[in-house]
């Protein structure tokens, strides 16, 4: 039945003329009469025998439908309104009076008005999206309106149209005014209106009553027109957010930049049940990890201490707790978090891959509020809102009781004494002066604690604290300066027996100074421009006896010193609305400072100890070695229609600082190292293009980027070097130049109940030692992968939202083995089978894969509770791979075995419960 | 220190397994092309003691083959003054020489291989190593230390110490006697004949390596070389240590240190990558194949100790072989002899005398009773009692 009514309709839809299927404004026939409890067929036959309309339905559909309506003198569709109400059926009355009842989407009677244009699917949405483009491009874009004469008048008559964006139809009783004056006016019947204005620039509201406000920025000049469409339904203020967000990815002019929310982030299925910043960033393309537990991530190809990781101004040296199972970064405590991978902001810099931007709260200006969670290992707690009228303040905690974890470790008695313990702090503190005078304070600390025997105990702490003051000069002219201090550091506390307990450690701590201005010196140009200084104070080193009783003779690496300055400007300028470009540039000077005592070595010949030829000795404050040299930050967009845009970019970086490691992972007790003058700064280019485009009016976001990178002067480690306590570290390094090369591919559904992101990287990280280096040539100076050259990777992220309080996200990662270095050969060697290795970065581990799955329980939505609660249920690892970190060889009684190290080889179960106040 | 710090983040990465992380036996996909790289191993003694140079071949990853040597080279060490000392081939891939050099000056080991490969040392300085000051042992709760320790000077800084262990071992059951299938009678074994004491010794010696540069005026102070573990059958009755000390360079020290960090310390998460092996020996034509190997030269000292189970006492041992040997309950009467013993595979032990008549043996598998299964009954040359 159902289906011959389809089949009858579509006959004929496609048979009439189409001046039939036009909208026809007849007199509908009124209906009359009470209708009480009748099933809908019979409503239908009396319905049929009152007036000359037909009913077409499907029996199953109405099957459940009683009809309960009187009417007098309804119109057919208010009847059916009535009928229909809270019910899943929709109804579509034809010219001829024929009524359609379908369940789900009224059957459409007429052809759509394009049906014969035959615009393209492309056009389609050119068209649909231009509608939501327009809108909010056209609230920021200035109008200039009239042309100005110099008849000296101050007034002008602006004129226009209010017409509704979807209708088009004129809005009768659209209010236009500006706020300065009052001055208003009121649409006519025809939505026309006439105002007077002063000549100049004006911010124009226009409202429909219980509407949506407009806006519109003009230059009046002269008289002129302005026609306006706006939205005739009640919006949502959110949901013009969101789509303003949205089409930045087309329209701004940086590019590899990726905006993460902690809505977001909260989707994405995290280990333990605890929101990851860092995990979370590991799923967008073009950052990878060398494996499940460590520190860092590799951005394009760049290693990890090449990220410059800023929690609200602080440089955060060691992002992870416990080797990197937790980001050392309270989710609660976080607002959003930017990662420039390419068109790094000209106020960054210091690091050549990238910069994690993490962007913590200053608490709400509304009320108290509590939020905290608890989970398996860890639970959180921090609380944000207003003191005063002026003043909000966000303080957050984080602590762990993971040692159960260690105990049920008991039956290996190695070991049963094990503890690990780590918390981490944040105060942050806004305080509004004034108008023009806003002051905050951020405070970050973060300790870990873990040891595995009774013995040795290894501990490491962030600690930062900097005070930033933003003054508004002016309407264009914005400053911000932040003063602050850094500090990291390591131990290892040493005490196995009274004679040899010791202690080590090393400590880095910085003070800088930042000062940021951003002028908009006119709609086109934004100029941001600054100074930004850092002292460094390193003490790479040392070694103490712990006790009366130990013998350890204390040691100490010299401490270093550094001032690192740099000014920058930059210029974001709109050329034409299709293109613009932001370019800046920014001189780093380098200085490295004394007390220091540096060793020379004959030029031209390996930096090793036979070729040493004097030491030096410098003072407190002198200026050892000077470097010097400026970066570039250019990029460019170039709208090619409303829903795509292609991108350039080319940027430097220099990066002074550099991460000793020499394993595959950072390790936490990994040293840092100033350039010194045998040790120069890093450098590095990058060179990126990029392709954009939003489809289906941006319920789908789709970017391709391909990017080049140079970089020299990087660090790579003599074979046999030792790292700890070396005070010529010189010597057991090779220069090394890197490369590194790829394509990022992003699919990403925005809206919608399934959402989530897919996204493929093709990547190439390779190194080869400087041609210029003597000492030591790593597969004879040929090129040779990196420790993260994973050249495959592909993340899936997916969120279902079965109702408004559950939902479900997966999320899966696959990525290419890293590459490793296998013994190749064995031979006999000092009465033992020893191994000879494969060139550098030979071989490959197999490849990583892991599914990760997670529930979310919202609480009820109840406006009056104690407090808002949810959980979230997961399993990391769902599949249980045991996906190798690394394969290696070693000797068991004499005869080489191979073994295959994996971390989280098992499925991880978690759950947490997390609350708000 | 730093070796202890060392070790210390190795038990960090080691730990961080144990919270959920696995270890799996895995054989890489590694190519089995047998890239066969000549290696070259030797100390040249230059008190005239004799030395030897090992040449050999690297094998496949994966082959059985444990030791492949590269015989029929010709082997020479020639002197800064041109003299020249040619090494004989003593067994397949050792090559020996005895003579003595002198200390003063360079000296460069050439080998000539059969395919007409070339290869020459580096020029070697003599080292003369100090003696060893004291060869100790340490007894405590976890077994027997023993240590070494010396002085070096300014020429000696680096220690590479290498050791022989070897020890006495009784079976688990002792027997006096054997079935002569001459007489088929069971008989009295003579000196040469016993298996109730076997002599054992230590197949994979580790290398020990110190730098004495580190520590005040060169001073080696008691470095653990060996250690022999509670219940180890090493101290059950006698053992001997001999330790020869050599001093070397600082490259020959870094040699040794990359072979033993490659071989011990990979595949953590916190390892270090694998380093190049370097050696002093380089092929003559510049495109010639790598070679392994770090040859050199000096005067070597050594010393031996004994350790008694006296002085170690109570020293209860423990066997894995003989954990369950035992003396078996039946009799093998005369008339059985050659039935039950012919074989060899079980041994008569006790004599069963009834009055002053030997009617048969009690007897237990020759597992049990026979020592040289698993070491030798001839005395080594250096042995004192």
């Amino acid at each position: 039945m159902n289906r011959l009514i389809i089949l009858l309709v579509f006959c004929v839809i496609c048979f009439i003329p189409k001046s039939w299927a036009q909208e026809t404004k007849r007199a509908e026939e009124r209906i009359s009469g009470l209708f009480p409890g009748l099933s809908f067929p019979r409503f239908a036959q009396q319905i049929e025998s009152q007036t000359s309309y037909k009913f077409y339905f499907s029996q199953e559909d109405v099957a459940d439908l009683i009809v309960n309506i009187s009417a007098k003198d309804n119109t057919i569709r208010q009847v059916l309104d009535g009928v229909f109400d809270g019910k899943d059926l929709k109804y579509s009355i034809d010219d001829k009076n024929r009524i359609f009842i379908t369940k789900g989407k009224a059957l459409e009677t007429s052809l759509p008005l394009d049906f014969f244009t035959q615009v393209s699917e492309l056009e389609k949405d050119s068209i649909l999206r231009q509608s939501d483009i327009n809108r909010a491009f056209s609230r920021n874009k200035l109008y200039v309106i009239g042309k100005a004469d110099n008849s000296g008048k101050t007034e002008a008559v602006l004129r226009g149209k209010v017409t509704g964006l979807e209708t088009g139809n004129p809005v009768f009783g659209a209010v236009i005014f500006e706020k300065v004056n009052y001055t208003r006016a009121i649409a006519n019947q025809d939505g026309q209106f006439e105002i007077k204005l002063p000549i100049g620039r004006h911010t124009i509201f226009i409202q429909n009553l219980g509407g949506f406000v407009e806006q519109r920025q003009i230059s009046l000049q002269g008289d002129g027109v302005l026609d306006v469409a706006i939205e005739e339904n009640i919006i949502s203020l959110s949901e013009v957010t969101i789509s303003s967000e949205k089409m930045t990815n087309i329209s701004r002019p940086e590019m590899g930049v990726q905006k993460l929310n902690m809505e977001t982030m909260r989707q994405i299925p995290a280990i333990l049940g605890e929101v990851d910043i860092i995990r979370s960033i590991l799923t967008l393309p073009g950052v990878q990890t060398v494996g499940e537990a460590s520190v860092g991530f590799n951005v394009r190809g760049g290693a990890a201490d090449q990220n410059l990781i800023l929690f609200n101004h602080a440089t955060i040296y060691n992002p992870s707790h416990l080797f990197g199972l937790f980001s050392a970064f309270n989710p609660d405590l976080v607002e959003s978090v930017d990662l420039y991978k390419a068109g790094i902001p000209v106020q960054y810099g210091g690091r050549l891959s990238s910069v994690l931007d993490v962007h913590a709260k200053y608490g709400n200006d509304e009320k108290i509020t509590v939020r905290g969670g608890i989970g398996l290992l860890t639970s959180r707690i921090s609380v944000e809102g207003p003191v005063g009228e002026k003043t909000t303040f966000a303080l957050g905690a984080r602590s762990t009781y993971s040692d159960w974890l260690l105990d049920i470790l008991e039956e290996n008695t190695d070991f049963k004494d094990g503890r690990a313990n780590f918390y981490d702090l944040n105060l942050n503190v806004s305080h509004k002066l004034n108008d023009k005078n806003i002051i905050r304070l951020n405070t970050y600390g973060s300790n870990d604690s873990f040891g595995f025997d009774r013995d040795t105990t290894f501990m490491y702490q962030n600690r930062s604290i900097n005070l930033g003051w933003t003054h508004y000069f002016s309407d264009r002219l914005e400053g911000e300066f932040v003063a602050g201090r850094d500090h990291y550091q390591f131990d290892i506390e040493g005490r196995d027996n009274p004679s040899n307990s010791y202690d080590f450690g090393f400590g880095i701590k910085q003070d800088f100074f930042k000062a940021n201005f951003s002028y908009e010196y006119d709609l086109r140009h934004t100029f941001t421009f600054g100074l930004n200084t850092i002292r460094y104070r390193l003490n790479p080193g040392f070694i103490e006896p712990a006790g009366p009783e130990s013998i350890v003779i204390p040691e100490e690496v010299n401490p270093e010193q550094a001032l690192e300055t740099s000014i920058y400007i930059g210029d974001n300028f709109e050329v034409t609305d299709e293109f613009s470009i932001n370019f800046g540039m920014r001189y780093a000077v380098y200085n490295y400072l004394g007390p220091n005592t540096v060793r020379e070595y004959k030029p031209g010949l390996p930096i090793s100890p036979p070729n040493l030829v004097g030491e030096t000795t410098f003072n407190n404050g002198q200026t050892i070695k000077t470097y010097s040299g400026p970066e570039f930050r250019i990029s460019a967009r170039y709208s090619l229609n409303n829903i795509s845009s292609i991108k350039a970019g080319y940027n430097t970086n220099r990066q002074f600082i550099h991460l000793l490691t020499n394993n595959a992972a950072i390790a936490p007790t990994d040293i840092w190292k100033l350039s010194d003058p045998n040790i120069r700064p890093q450098w590095g280019d990058q060179v990126s293009i990029g392709y954009y485009r939003n489809i289906k009016v941006d319920k789908y976001e789709f970017s391709v980027e391909a990017y080049h990178r140079n970089m020299k002067n990087l660090i790579d480690f003599r074979s046999g070097a030792s790292l700890i306590l070396n005070n010529a570290i010189e010597q057991s390094v090779l220069r090394t130049d890197g490369r590194a090369y790829g394509a990022e591919f992003l699919l990403r559904k925005n809206t919608g109940k399934l959402n989530g992101w897919i996204s493929y990287t093709y990547s190439r990280s390779l190194l080869r030692t400087a041609q210029d280096e003597m000492a030591e040539k790593i597969n004879g100076g040929e090129w040779y992968p990196n420790n993260f050259d994973q050249p495959h990777n592909a993340v899936l992220v997916g969120n279902y939202a079965l109702s408004k309080r559950f939902s479900t996200s997966i999320n899966a990662n696959y990525s290419t083995g890293r590459p490793i270095t296998l013994p190749v050969a064995k031979f006999n060697y000092g009465g033992s089978e020893r191994v000879y290795f494969s060139n550098r970065n030979a071989y490959r581990i197999p490849d990583y894969f892991r599914i990760d799955f997670s529930i979310n329980i919202e609480g009820n939505h109840k406006v009056k509770k104690l407090a808002h609660s949810s959980w979230s249920i997961g399993v990391y690892n769902l599949l249980g791979r045991r996906n190798p970190y690394s394969v290696y060889f070693t000797p068991v009684n004499g005869i080489l075995q191979g073994y295959q190290l994996s971390i989280f080889a098992e499925p991880i179960p978690f759950i947490t419960y997390n609350f708000r106040i | 220190m730093k070796r202890k710090l060392n070790h210390t983040i190795k038990s960090l990465a080691l730990a961080l397994l144990f919270l959920s992380g696995c270890r799996d036996p895995f054989e890489p996909e590694v190519t089995d092309q047998d890239i066969s790289l000549l290696v070259v191993e030797g100390f040249i003694e230059t008190g005239g003691e004799g030395s030897e140079i090992i040449l050999s071949r690297t094998n496949p990853i994966r082959s059985n083959q444990n030791f492949l040597p590269e015989s029929g080279a010709s082997v020479f060490l020639k002197s800064e003054n041109g003299e020249e000392w040619v090494f004989q081939e003593a067994q397949a891939g050792v090559y020996t020489v005895s003579a003595s050099f002198d200390q003063g000056l360079k000296y460069q080991l050439g080998i000539n291989l059969r395919n007409g490969q070339q290869y020459l040392s580096e020029p070697m300085t003599p080292i003369v190593t100090p003696e060893i000051e004291e060869l100790g042992y340490l007894r405590d709760e976890a077994g027997v230390e023993i240590f070494v320790s010396t002085k070096g000077n300014e020429e000696a800084q680096y220690f590479l110490w290498d050791y022989e262990e070897d020890w006495i071992f009784r079976p688990g059951v002792r027997s006096q006697f054997f079935f002569n299938p001459a007489t088929k009678d069971v008989e009295f074994r003579k000196a040469d004949q016993k298996i109730d004491l076997c002599w054992k010794s230590n197949l994979f010696p580790k290398i020990i390596l110190q730098n004495a540069s580190r520590f005040q005026d060169n001073t080696i102070l008691q470095r653990e070389l060996v250690r022999i573990p509670l219940e180890s059958e090493k101290l059950m009755q006698r053992y001997s240590i001999n330790v020869r000390q050599r001093a070397i360079n600082q490259e020959t020290y870094d040699f040794w240190e990359i072979l033993r960090k490659n071989s011990d310390d990979i595949g953590g998460i916190f390892s270090p990558l694998p380093s190049l092996i370097r050696g002093n020996m380089k092929s003559l034509d510049p495109n010639g194949n790598n070679v392994i190997g770090m040859v050199s030269m000096g005067k070597s000292t050594s010393k031996r100790i004994y350790i008694d189970v006296e002085d170690v006492a109570p020293w209860p041992y423990f066997i894995q072989e003989y954990e369950f040997c035992k003396l078996d309950q039946d009799t093998v009467l005369v008339a059985d002899y050659e039935r039950e013993f012919a074989s060899g595979s079980r041994l008569p032990v006790i004599p069963v005398v009834v009055v002053t008549t030997t009617i048969g043996f009690r007897a237990a598998t020759r597992q049990c009773t026979d020592c040289t299964l698993r070491g030798t009954n001839i005395k080594p040359d250096f042995w004192e009692d």
